[in-house]
């Protein structure tokens, strides 16, 4: 048992939560590009502002490694709960963690397509924009299993001092929830299940940072406990 | 907090369950009501589409389906009582019962979507019957959930002898399936009656 190893990957999740953000933000991706937009429009906003969101894409990029390493230090905690014969909901939260990054890294790849060449055929670019979105917000699979994989692991906890608090395992569940109407934006270029629209974007991205920020300070805690629990290994 | 109490059927002020459900029931009817109000205003913007589309609706099987859920929470609610008082076999029985309204929903809702879709009504038809599918369809998946749990509540009173915290475990999966049926009610009502 390391705590020290185990407090810089929990750290990690406020490391993504920032430069994640910062990306977004620098992409000009909050609000998202319409997915209601001719190809024209789509075209005229990556050629004018291709420089920054070059670069916050590149920050989100930079971000998504760390939903590894936080994943790895959830599991940790959850092997706590789990014990070293069968931790399999440790291992499902850690393999859906990891794709969680693919997500962030694959939709990074798209955009980039996108203003790599901002003077190509606009259909081009809307296409590789929308392959962005898409990727970024219909992949609700790997999020929802990471989340229930947790929520149930939290729950089966009986030991007398349990790792997590037991209502973190329904916020888990509660959470998973939220990123389900992800998947429909597949059939919407407007209105509340489009990519941009409340269901879809607004309420999942604003879910799926707190859930950082509130993991990360629950996974802390844990930690802490773990040490004055176990003080001699540490 | 209530598992702990030696007593669970006192009448002193008892949350049925454990207070983390009731956080995930809250939390999910907080969504539920976000997701009304965007309707609501939605449907403000289209009045006279929305009222004419909701002729369309089937209900008769609209209300089949609430008597099918009402009927389920109670027996539901019936078998929170019977594993209360120790009788472990009326409580399997009404638990069964309660499942089998469950699936007869699930396959109401197969043949309304059935019907609808033969007469070219789909999710892409107008704002109403988006909402209609969506509605339904979100409303389906917690259905779907619910009666995942409610066949491990049937499951755990027949192998477990109900102590406080087995009794505990049995309230937590009734409540979100009163859940499932509340929020049946509200979209019912929004989508099949209101004027």
């Amino acid at each position: 048992m390391n705590i020290r190893n185990q407090l810089i990957c929990a750290w990690s999740a406020m490391g993504f939560t920032a430069i994640c953000l910062a990306g977004f933000l620098f992409a000009n991706f909050i609000p998202p590009i319409s997915p209601n937009l001719s190809a024209e429009a789509v075209a005229a906003i990556y050629r004018e502002n291709a420089l920054s969101m070059r670069f916050g894409i590149l920050l989100i990029m930079s971000s998504a490694g760390f939903i590894c390493s936080f994943a790895a230090a959830l599991a940790m905690q959850m092997k706590r709960i789990e014990g070293d014969l069968v931790p399999v909901f440790t291992y499902a939260q850690l393999g859906a963690g990891c794709v969680t990054t693919l997500v962030f890294v694959f939709a990074s790849v798209f955009w980039t397509g996108a203003a790599f060449r901002p003077d190509h055929d606009p259909e081009l670019t809307r296409m590789l924009n929308d392959i962005g979105w898409i990727t970024l917000l219909m992949t609700f699979a790997p999020f929802i299993i990471q989340n229930i994989a947790l929520g149930l692991c939290i729950l089966s906890d009986t030991q007398a001092e349990p790792v997590f608090p037991r209502w973190v395992g329904y916020y888990n569940l509660w959470v998973a929830m939220l990123f389900v109407p992800g998947g429909l934006l597949t059939f919407f270029k407007t209105g509340p299940f489009a990519w941009d629209g409340l269901f879809v974007w607004w309420v999942p991205f604003a879910v799926f940072f707190t859930w950082y920020l509130a993991m990360c300070y629950i996974l802390l805690g844990a930690i802490q406990r773990q040490a004055q629990a176990e003080p001699a290994a540490a | 907090m209530s598992s702990t109490s030696a007593l669970p059927d006192s009448v002193e002020s008892h949350l049925p369950g454990e207070t983390g459900v009731w956080m995930f029931i809250i939390g999910d009817i907080l969504v539920f009501s976000l997701l009304f109000s965007v309707f609501v205003y939605d449907r403000s913007q289209e009045v006279a589409l929305f009222v004419e589309q909701q002729q369309l609706l089937n209900q008769t099987l609209g209300l089949l389906n609430t008597v099918l859920l009402l009927t389920s929470s109670w027996l539901v609610a019936l078998a929170v009582h019977g594993a209360r008082a120790g009788q472990l076999l009326r409580a399997r029985g009404c638990f069964g019962l309660a499942i089998l309204c469950g699936i007869g929903f699930v396959v109401v809702k197969y043949f309304e979507w059935g019907e609808k879709m033969a007469a070219d009504l789909t999710i892409e038809t107008n704002n109403f019957f988006m909402y209609y599918y969506l509605m339904t369809g979100i409303h389906l998946l917690h259905m779907m959930i619910g009666i995942g749990v409610l066949v491990f509540l049937w499951q755990s009173v027949r192998d477990t002898e109900c102590d406080a915290q087995g009794v505990g475990v049995l309230e937590s999966g009734a409540c979100f399936w009163h859940l499932v049926d509340i929020l049946w009610i509200a979209l019912f009502a929004l989508l099949y009656l209101m004027r």
